[in-house]
C-alpha cells in the first residue's frame, strides 16, 4: 500500500502551521473517567462497573447508564479482545498524526463486553483480519498519559 | 400524528461548492427570498423564521449568534414574524428543525414557517477545518487521541460491512458513480461537470483503507430554504403542496462504540424498523415509492439505508446499485441530487438539500433530474457519527 506521503514539513510551510498545530491531542479526563487514565498509567486496563446492577459502562459516565446509581467499582479487565472492524489511515488525517501514517484505527470488542476505539500496533497490515484475537499493550505517550492500544495475540501476525 | 397534516409549498437553493466571497448571510437572505417567491406567498405572511446552525463559528461575525438573536426576520423584512430560533442536530437538522416548525404550526401561533440553512466553510483555514472535523465526528477523550477521523469511522464501517455481507469494493464505488450520474443533472451540485467510473473511484488516492478520496464526501459552501405550512393552508395557496405522510425516528449513540447494534452487517435491525414505521404511518409501502432520497454521506451508509427500505434483501444493495438500478433511468431512483458525495457536504445542509430535492421532485420542478410522474417518495437523514436515523414518506397527494 503505497502512501505517496507529503512531508509534514512541506505541509507546515504551505499552510503556515505552528509547532502547536502539530501537538497530538491527549485525553482530558473527566471526574468520572480519571480512574481509567490513572490505571492506564500503571499499565492496567480498568472498567467502571455499577455496584448496584453490575452494568459496565465504557466510556464511563457520571452515573450508571443502566440504573442511574452512583456506586461503582473499577474492575481490572482481562486485556483480551477481538477485532470487529478496522481502517488503515493513509492520508488526510489531522496534522499531528501525519508522521504516524500509515496507522490502524480499529473497533475492538473487549472480552468483558464493551467496545473501544484504539490503534492496532505491532501488526503486519496485510495480516489484519476481522475477528482476530487481540491483547492490550500500553503506550506511554507522555509522562502523564498512557494510551491502551492493541496487538495481535498471534505472534505470526506481528509486523 | 395525522397523515398529511403539514406541507412544504416552496423551496430555494444556491449552488454548493467553494464560494469564499459569498457570505453565509448572503446565502441565508438569498435562499429565504427564493423560497418565499417560489411559494407565491407574501413575505409578511411568514409567522416564524427558523435557522439551522452554521457548522463552525467565526468569532468576528458569528452567524449563529446573529441568527439566534433575530437577524434573519429583520434582514428579509418578515414583518409578520412572531417566533424565531435556531435548531440543530448536525446532519439530522433538516428533521429536527422541521419538527420545531411543526410544533409552532400546531400551537396555532403561526401558520407559515420559513426554514433556512446557510454554510460557508471557505472562511476557515484548512487547519481550522481539519481541527473541527477531527472532533466533530469522534469522541475527544476516547477516540481523537488515537488519530480517529470521520473518514476512518466510515472506513471502518465499510470494512466491516464488506467483510460481513460480501459486498465488493466495486459495489461501494458504484454508489459514488450513481450519485455522480444524478449530480450531472443538477445545476446546484458541486460536482456536475465530469462523470466518474467504478475504476476511477477504486483507483483514486487511498485516504483511509478501504476508502479512496472519491468515496469520501467533500465539504462545500451552500444553503437552502423551504416554506412549511399546515395542509389546510397549503391547499388554499399552492397548486402543488408536498405533504408529510408518515415518519419514523430513532437515536442510537454519540460514540460508535456504544451503538445500539453491534454487528456491522445487522445495522438494518436499527434502521429497518424506523422505515417500517414511516411506511405504516403513511399507509404506503416500499412498492409505492417512486424515489428513495437516502442521505448517506459515505457510500456504505447509502447501502445500509437501502438495505432497510424494503425493496432489496439486506446486504444485497451493492449488487442493485452496481446494476444501475438506483441511477437515472433505473427502477429504484436513489438520492437524486447526487447526495453529499457529489452534491457536496454543506455541514448541517446535506439533509436540507435532500429535503428540498424531494419537494422539487414531487412538485415536478426537478428539471433534468425529474423522475417522471413521481407521486410518493421516502426521504432520510441522520447526524453525528451515525447517531440517529429519520425517515419521512412524502407525497404530492394524500393517499385515500
Amino acid at each position: 500500500m503505497a502512501s505517496g506521503q507529503i512531508d509534514i514539513e512541506t505541509i507546515k510551510a504551505m499552510l503556515g502551521l505552528c509547532d502547536e498545530d502539530l501537538v497530538k491531542p491527549l485525553p482530558i479526563p473527566t471526574k468520572w473517567s480519571k480512574p481509567f487514565w490513572e490505571a492506564a498509567l500503571q499499565h492496567k486496563l480498568v472498567l467502571k462497573k455499577c455496584s448496584k446492577c453490575g452494568n459496565i459502562d465504557h466510556p464511563p459516565y457520571m452515573y450508571c447508564t443502566a440504573c442511574m446509581a452512583d456506586d461503582h467499582e473499577w474492575v481490572e479487565a482481562s486485556g483480551k479482545g477481538t477485532l470487529a472492524a478496522y481502517a488503515i489511515n493513509i492520508f488526510g488525517v489531522p496534522f499531528p498524526f501525519w508522521a504516524d501514517l500509515p496507522y490502524v484505527v480499529a473497533l475492538i470488542d473487549l472480552a468483558e463486553g464493551p467496545r473501544m476505539i484504539s490503534n492496532i500496533v505491532e501488526c503486519d497490515h496485510d495480516r489484519l483480519e476481522n475477528g482476530m484475537e487481540l491483547e492490550v499493550v500500553f503506550d506511554d505517550v507522555t509522562d502523564e498519559v498512557t494510551l491502551p492500544k492493541w496487538r495481535p495475540v498471534d505472534e505470526s501476525r506481528r509486523g | 400524528m395525522g397523515i398529511g397534516e403539514f406541507a412544504i409549498i416552496g423551496t430555494g437553493e444556491v449552488p454548493c461548492g467553494n464560494y469564499p466571497e459569498r457570505s453565509e448571510f448572503e446565502v441565508a437572505y438569498s435562499v429565504a427570498r427564493m423560497a418565499i417567491q417560489d411559494s407565491g406567498l407574501d413575505k409578511n405572511d411568514i409567522g416564524a423564521v427558523l435557522c439551522a446552525q452554521h457548522i463552525m463559528s467565526n468569532p468576528d461575525n458569528d452567524y449563529n449568534t446573529e441568527m439566534v438573536f433575530g437577524r434573519l426576520p429583520e434582514a428579509i423584512g418578515a414583518k409578520g414574524c412572531k417566533v424565531t430560533c435556531m435548531t440543530s442536530s448536525g446532519g439530522a437538522s433538516s428533521y429536527s428543525i422541521r419538527k420545531t416548525a411543526e410544533g409552532i404550526l400546531r400551537s396555532g401561533e403561526a401558520d407559515t414557517v420559513l426554514v433556512v440553512h446557510a454554510q460557508r466553510f471557505t472562511q476557515f483555514t484548512p487547519n481550522e477545518q481539519a481541527k473541527y472535523f477531527s472532533i466533530a465526528g469522534s469522541d475527544v477523550e476516547w477516540e481523537v487521541p488515537y488519530g480517529m477521523t470521520f473518514n476512518s469511522l466510515a472506513a471502518m464501517i465499510t470494512q466491516g460491512y464488506m467483510n460481513y455481507t460480501g459486498t465488493t469494493i466495486e459495489q461501494i464505488a458504484a454508489v459514488c458513480v450513481a450519485c455522480r450520474k444524478w449530480a450531472m443533472l443538477q445545476p446546484n451540485a458541486m460536482f456536475n461537470h465530469k462523470e466518474i467510473t467504478v475504476d476511477k473511484v477504486v483507483n483514486a488516492r487511498m485516504v483511509s483503507y478501504p476508502l479512496t478520496t472519491l468515496m469520501c464526501n467533500v465539504l462545500g459552501d451552500g444553503g437552502s430554504a423551504f416554506i412549511m405550512t399546515t395542509a389546510e393552508k397549503a391547499r388554499k395557496v399552492c397548486d402543488r403542496p408536498v405533504y408529510f405522510l408518515g415518519e419514523g425516528s430513532n437515536y442510537s449513540h454519540r460514540t460508535i462504540t456504544r451503538g445500539d447494534v453491534k454487528d456491522l452487517d445487522q445495522m438494518t435491525t436499527f434502521t429497518a424498523p424506523i422505515a417500517k414505521e414511516a411506511y405504516e404511518r403513511s399507509g404506503l409501502g416500499p412498492e409505492d415509492m417512486d424515489i428513495y432520497e437516502i442521505y448517506g454521506s459515505y457510500p456504505v451508509v447509502n447501502l445500509m439505508v437501502m438495505d432497510s427500505l424494503g425493496f432489496v434483501e439486506p446486504g444485497k444493495s451493492g449488487a442493485l446499485v452496481e446494476a444501475g438500478e438506483t441511477s437515472p433511468g433505473g427502477k429504484y431512483p436513489c438520492s437524486t441530487n447526487g447526495e453529499a458525495m457529489s452534491f457536496g457536504h454543506s455541514g448541517t445542509g446535506v439533509g436540507f438539500a435532500m429535503l428540498v430535492e424531494s419537494v422539487r421532485q414531487l412538485q415536478g420542478k426537478a428539471g433534468a433530474a425529474q423522475v417522471e410522474g413521481a407521486r410518493f417518495l421516502i426521504e432520510n437523514c441522520g447526524g453525528g457519527a451515525f447517531m440517529d436515523c429519520h425517515f419521512a414518506v412524502m407525497g404530492n397527494e394524500i393517499p385515500g
